[in-house]
């Protein structure tokens, strides 16, 4: 029997093997469905669609094509108008006043009102409502204390509705690039009606009302989303009569759906780039996302800026690109290419024989007598890469056996909160195109600060930087602050900024991608041969 | 030669696991590289001829971290393995052997152990340890134990009852001489084999575990661990699987053939000829 059962082994294994070898993309089919329908995945489930708690880019994703803001990005991630049709501005830059369209409507025919965003706006800040992304209106007047419970009424907070056609916005300080803030999604209007008949089943979508160019007509819970074209939708209807987002894990998989034919487009995994270059199909281009190592500057030996600086200095970034294989760019500084005030002559050099240097100065002379480190990840395969390439790199130059350990994403997000790792790695996606949202990160009081380090300097230099109308003096503070963050104090070492890297079917035309990652479908059209 | 003649699965399946087993050893100096040099100058290269079975996604030569992941892959097995049938023995060979009350208790312990889910209890284990060789190495004993235990304790209840053991019971021997030099060694067979179905069944095990990313720590590897790595570019990278897995795959068949082999030369059937 168990001869039979092993010879079988040895045949089934062979075959699979050469399975394996032979298998070849399938020829591309067009979808033949009526009406035209854009097929695309997301990488999970998304969390939640309520764009209040969303935090995200998986959510947001569904939500950009769900819903409309009172500002939308254009081609060059300025903010113009969307629901509201013009703002205007105080001339102490503190009192925003937005003009809401007439025409704006929502998926169930009702009008969009401004008391629906000054609703979604404090239920946003609500201590009860525990946004993550509250602190995101922190610049409003009265915002942070409403949110922090310091304050309990809620129209204390600088937001109002004059009528129903006139939000007005009180800062606490005057902020130049709030117009791009009121593009996010959790900034997004909400029906008081829909959230509290529904109460937690209102994102389902026999309860929704959306107010952007798609409905959400199907939510198949861990297999499928389904989008169709908001009727009452103010601009032109878009040519797509049905969107469907499969929730597919595996970058994978989906490939192997795209070459199938089943597919419009598919994200591509760094595996498969090298077989797509070239290819009609392909797509890439940057991505305003920071990758990063943190150190915690509570915990020796990273309490002495000089084993941080000698960390950082040991790291050839350009092995990144190589090993990554998606033109990613190699990067000292903080604030990625493409977004305004970006400096790519800051960050500390890589430069292993100063980095000794300064180990030896720390006290640790060719690394004699240096505790054992681990450095913290989030489970993934490219992060295990990078990881295994940084422990090889800090050997090789500092002659430290750093140890790896990885955690799933939100164990690792916990950990991150209660009880920082002494290096650990993290990344940072615009939220939009400012440097404010990048160098905000590391203020004493951001709630994303996870490294512990507080720099007054710092956080002034950022807090005028938001504030200041004139760009040259805005370029000298993001420049010292960049320098204080990376190369005095080296708070984090930056890695690289990513890109991202698509295959989309040669009949899709009008798709937008930008560099927030944001995935805008209402000019889709499919032209099939 | 004869022995070949006589027992030809024998000789190919136990001369394959020794191949294995003095390319383990002699590792450092059969590896034509580092198993943890990183080239980043030849990533994703196909077997070719300087690096034979090609490299990994930092560059690493394949080859070389087959041949040093065949040590670890290996003393796991034969480590956890030879822990398991020696703790086992004794503990089922004492259960049977003593009987009654004691046997019933020893014996639901085994029951409470064996009804824990494996894979569970060595998650909570290596969880608690910290990953490493000694995490995996004590979680997969104390998982692989209760099998041998319940063999053995089954073999033991039938040898007791043979008369030999009575005579020399009858002659006074004391009960630790009869059970060690009178009953366990007649288990020898029965223990050659359990042996050689628990080493790939370790080995697969600590695969299991690498592959789940609750392995060994990088940048050592593991055939499992290997294996974990090139899944997700088998299509476009077959190599970075196809070896580690190909080996993996050798080595277990070839424990597995041995096993039934040496059954068949141990067997009852044989002993009643």
């Amino acid at each position: 029997m168990n001869r039979i059962v092993i010879r079988w082994a040895v045949i089934a294994g062979l075959v699979l093997g050469l399975a394996v070898l032979f298998i070849r993309p399938a020829v591309n089919a067009p979808p033949t469905s009526d009406p035209p329908a854009f097929r695309m995945t997301l990488s999970n489930e998304p969390p939640t669609l309520d764009w209040n708690l969303a935090t995200d880019s998986v959510s947001f994703t569904v939500l950009i094509n769900l819903m409309e803001g009172l500002t939308e990005y254009d081609e060059q991630l300025r903010p113009r108008p969307a629901a509201a049709r013009s703002w205007d501005v105080s001339r102490d830059g503190r009192v925003y006043l937005f003009h809401l369209r007439e025409d704006a409507r929502w998926s169930d025919g009702k009008p969009v009102t401004a008391g629906e965003f000054e609703y979604s706006w404090k239920r946003l800040l609500n201590p009860k409502t525990a946004a993550e992304y509250a602190y995101f209106l922190y610049d409003i007047e009265g915002a942070e204390d409403y949110n922090t419970g310091k304050v309990s009424d809620p129209d204390s907070v600088g937001v109002r509705a004059l009528d129903d056609r006139t939000l007005e916005v009180r800062l606490r300080k005057p902020i130049v690039f709030f117009p791009s803030i009121a593009t996010f999604m959790v900034t997004f209007p909400m029906r008081r009606d829909i959230v509290e008949k529904f109460g937690e089943r209102w994102t389902e979508p026999e309860n929704i009302v959306t107010n952007g160019p798609f409905m959400l007509d199907e939510w198949r819970h861990e297999y499928k989303l389904t989008l169709r074209p908001n009727p009452y939708y103010f601009g032109p209807l878009p040519a797509l009569g049905k969107v469907t987002m499969f929730v597919v894990n595996e970058s994978t998989t989906a490939l192997t759906l795209y070459e199938t034919g089943d597919l419009e487009m598919a994200n591509l995994p760094p595996e498969a780039i090298a077989a797509y270059r070239g290819n009609p199909d392909y797509f890439t281009a940057p991505l305003l996302r920071g990758y990063y190592y943190g150190f915690n500057v509570l915990k020796p030996p990273f309490t002495d800026p000089r084993v941080r600086r000698a960390f950082s200095m040991a790291i050839d970034r350009r092995e990144f690109p190589a090993i990554l294989k998606r033109g990613e760019i190699p990067s000292s500084f903080w604030i990625p290419p493409g977004m305004p005030y970006h400096n790519s002559a800051i960050g500390l050099p890589f430069d292993p024989g100063a980095a000794r240097k300064l180990l030896a100065e720390a006290g640790y002379p060719g690394g004699h007598g240096f505790p054992t480190v681990t450095a913290v990840f989030n489970t993934g395969p490219e992060n295990s890469l990078i990881a295994e390439n940084l422990q090889a790199q800090w050997k090789r130059n500092l002659g430290l056996e750093v140890l790896l350990d990885n955690q799933e994403w939100k164990v690792y997000l916990n950990r991150l909160l209660t009880d920082p790792p002494p290096l650990f790695r993290l990344g940072w996606g615009a939220d939009y195109p400012d440097p404010d949202n990048f160098m905000n990160l590391f203020t004493s009081t951001s709630g994303n600060n996870r490294g512990r380090w507080k720099n007054d300097r710092y956080d002034r230099l950022i807090r005028s930087a938001a504030a200041d109308p004139d760009p040259a003096r805005r370029q000298a503070g993001y420049d010292e602050a960049q320098r204080i963050l990376l190369e005095t104090d080296a708070a984090i070492m930056p890695l690289f900024v990513a890109t991202q890297n698509w295959v989309v079917k040669p009949y899709v035309r009008g798709l937008q991608i930008n560099a927030l990652e944001l995935l805008t479908l209402k000019a889709v059209r499919l032209e099939k041969p | 030669m004869r022995f070949f003649r006589s027992y030809p699965r024998i000789a190919i399946s136990g001369g394959f696991i020794l191949l294995i087993c003095l390319a383990a050893l002699t590792a450092p100096w059969l590896a034509p590289y580092p198993f943890d040099l990183q080239d980043t100058h030849s990533i994703l290269q196909g077997p070719g001829v300087q690096h034979w079975m090609g490299t990994d996604r930092l560059g690493r030569d394949l080859f070389s971290r087959l041949l040093y992941g065949a040590r670890m892959s290996l003393s796991v097995g034969i480590f956890t393995a030879a822990f398991a049938v020696l703790f086992g023995t004794v503990y089922g060979a004492v259960s049977g052997y003593l009987g009654g009350k004691m046997d019933n208790l020893l014996m639901r312990f085994v029951d409470l152990v064996y009804s824990l889910p494996d894979l569970l209890l060595i998650i909570l284990i290596t969880v608690t340890i910290g990953r490493g060789v000694f995490g995996i190495f004590l979680a997969l004993s104390l998982v692989s134990w209760v099998t041998v235990a319940r063999i053995i304790r089954g073999e033991v209840l039938k040898l007791r009852e043979f008369s030999y053991v009575e005579a020399a019971r009858a002659v006074g021997a004391p009960h630790r001489r009869i059970l060690f030099l009178h009953i366990l060694p007649n288990t020898l067979g029965v223990l050659i084999v359990t042996l050689t179905f628990r080493i790939p069944a370790a080995i697969l095990a600590e695969s299991t575990l690498s592959f789940i990313g609750l392995g060994i720590a990088p940048p050592f590897a593991s055939w499992g661990s290997m294996a974990n790595e090139g899944w997700s570019a088998m299509k476009f990278y077959p190599h970075l699987i196809l070896f580690p897995s190909l080996v993996l795959f050798l080595t277990i068949v070839a424990f597995n053939v041995l096993g039934d082999s040496l059954r068949d030369v141990f067997g009852p059937e044989r002993r009643m000829r």
